[in-house]
């Protein structure tokens, strides 16, 4: 195996966000081949010089990613179609990564995009019995992992509607976000139950939408000034015992791994970049539904288990904290357009080390980690530096 | 012949047995014979993959367990696979054989579902199908 250390350097050098809502009347490659434009517009490049495209996406159907590349040109390139749940944009990502820090290529783009499906997602991360016994709802499965998040860890209803006030207010400072209006304590303890104790402001809403990215090596980048680089991009796929209910995985209680899989991810990520969790200035966490954004950041290594809603309460997470986390509002603000999530995450994390983020830059913003969880199970962290 | 269509049928095979001397019926799990993991459902094929060998035997697992989580479930699931009754609770059941899994919770009061306490094991319908035949599944209910 390769030690990623060992390989070249490579760089974001491009980014590509449409503004996240409910496109009616485009298809996903529509709004898809915009987020490409706009990132080669960005990295001063055309599509000639792009040597192969990874595009994430769960629910567009066969080759959604050659419809989006179709659309900007079909030049030989080849394309690739990454379905990974909610990593999908993530995964992506690592591979245009791996392709250009292996000198398989040098100048790749990452798309994620995604038309969610209208009304509740059927997740299929589940065998048959467990469709058929009403297990698939994922908020429902966020719900049983929060109760006994909140039981070990004595977090409340008002840490978690924290989240959403704080993740909203961001949002409200992020002109791409699905949702620009900050809410209040009160209206989030106040909104319709989902799932005991998930009410519908502690769950992200949907949305339409995509992200793309472009990566190169070091000497295709035409500005030094705005490339970012990648420090590290990780994907762990699941670590038997340790329970994900949205993956219809239940913890082992005889054999409990000694490091979980976000665990896991978050340690690779630190030692293949050579930062600690003590050096990254901001993050993108993991917040579909808020308490994952909390354990997320313990999970992170940020904090140890059962302090991440004391140090949310003191204001370290937000934007004018030591460690502000979800800088655009979060998943909370941009809603979730599955594949294209992990590569909205990105596109903050770019923007915010070129400090071109504007009302919500976050000062001293070098090192920032990006956290995608999901079905699979997936764990994907990236860490980028400027 | 008699007519054995409004005979109930289980939304699952294999998953329990009516071990009527045992005073009840009992969920069905895999142990394994090397590490000692046990799952449920069983697994057929017999290979653990905890420590990736092919060493699971079938063993009946307890009627009783602890509810570790719950939650109350409002809103039809999505795809059109579920076919029970909403609202519904759902949630996390430890068996004292070292297997947590996850079952619908039984009750009369949803609003009332106490975490952390003693359970046990029900055979309950869970709809009717087209047919007009029970679906029966497993399921826990608070001790009283
Ligand atoms: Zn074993």
């Amino acid at each position: 195996m390769k030690n990623p250390q060992e390989m070249r350097d490579v760089y974001i050098v491009g980014i590509g966000l449409t503004k996240w809502g409910f496109y009616e009347d485009q298809a996903c490659y529509d709004f898809g081949s915009e987020a490409i434009f706009t990132a080669l517009k960005d990295a001063e490049m055309s599509w000639r010089e792009v040597n192969a495209a990874f595009c994430g996406s769960v629910y567009q159907g066969t080759g959604s990613g050659h419809q989006a590349v179709k659309e900007v040109g079909l030049t030989g390139v080849p394309v690739v179609n990454v379905e990974n749940a909610c990593s999908s944009g993530g995964s992506a990502l690592r591979l245009a990564y791996l392709m250009v820090a292996s000198e398989v290529y040098d100048v790749v783009v990452a798309l994620g995009m995604e038309k969610m499906p209208r009304g509740p997602i059927p997740s299929t991360a589940f065998r048959p019995w467990e469709l058929a016994s009403g297990f698939n709802i994922q908020v429902g499965n966020y719900a049983l992992e929060t109760v006994e998040y909140m039981e070990k860890t004595g977090v409340t209803e008002e840490d978690l509607a924290r989240v959403t006030v704080k993740n909203r207010k961001n949002g409200a400072l992020n002109p791409n976000a699905r949702f620009q209006k900050p809410v209040t304590m009160e209206e989030v303890l106040g909104s319709r139950m989902v799932a005991e104790p998930l009410r519908l402001l502690h769950c992200c809403p949907l949305a339409d939408g995509s992200a793309a990215a472009v990566l190169c090596s070091r000497d295709k980048l035409r500005s030094k000034a705005r490339g970012v680089k990648v420090a590290a991009s990780v994907l762990v796929s699941g670590v038997y015992g340790d329970g994900m209910l949205p993956s219809g995985m239940v913890d082992s209680l005889l054999h409990k791994p000694e490091v979980g899989m976000a665990e896991l991810s978050a340690q690779q990520a630190y030692e293949i970049s050579g930062y600690g969790p003590e050096d990254i200035n901001i993050v993108q966490g993991y917040d579909t539904t808020v308490p994952s954004e909390l354990w997320g950041m313990e999970k992170l290594g940020f904090c140890r288990p059962g302090e991440a809603a004391g140090l949310l309460r003191d204001g370290k997470f937000g934007l004018e904290g030591a460690l502000p986390v979800n800088t655009d509002g979060g998943l909370m603000s941009r809603g979730h357009p599955l594949g294209a999530t992990g590569l909205g995450q990105i596109c903050e994390l770019v923007t915010q080390l070129r400090g071109e983020a504007g009302k919500r830059q976050v000062k001293k913003a070098r090192v920032g980690l990006s956290h995608a969880m999901g079905a699979g199970p997936n764990s994907s962290v990236t860490i980028l530096t400027c | 012949m008699s007519d054995d269509s409004k005979q109930p049928i289980s939304l699952m095979e294999g998953f329990w047995s009516q071990a009527v001397e045992e005073g009840g019926p009992r969920l069905l799990g895999s142990r394994c014979t090397s590490c000692g993991e046990v799952y449920f459902p069983p697994k057929p094929k017999g290979w653990c993959v905890h420590c990736q060998q092919y060493t699971l035997e079938t063993v009946p697992l307890g009627a009783r367990g602890r509810l570790a989580a719950a939650t109350v479930v409002r809103q039809a699931p999505a795809g059109g696979f579920y076919h029970g009754p909403v609202p519904y609770a759902y949630g996390m059941v430890d068996l004292p054989e070292g297997v947590r899994l996850i079952s619908q919770i039984a009750s009369d009061n949803l609003d009332d579902i106490k975490v952390g306490g003693p359970v046990e094991l029900v055979i309950r319908p869970l709809y009717t199908d087209q047919e007009g035949r029970e679906v029966t599944t497993f399921m826990f209910q608070s001790k009283a």
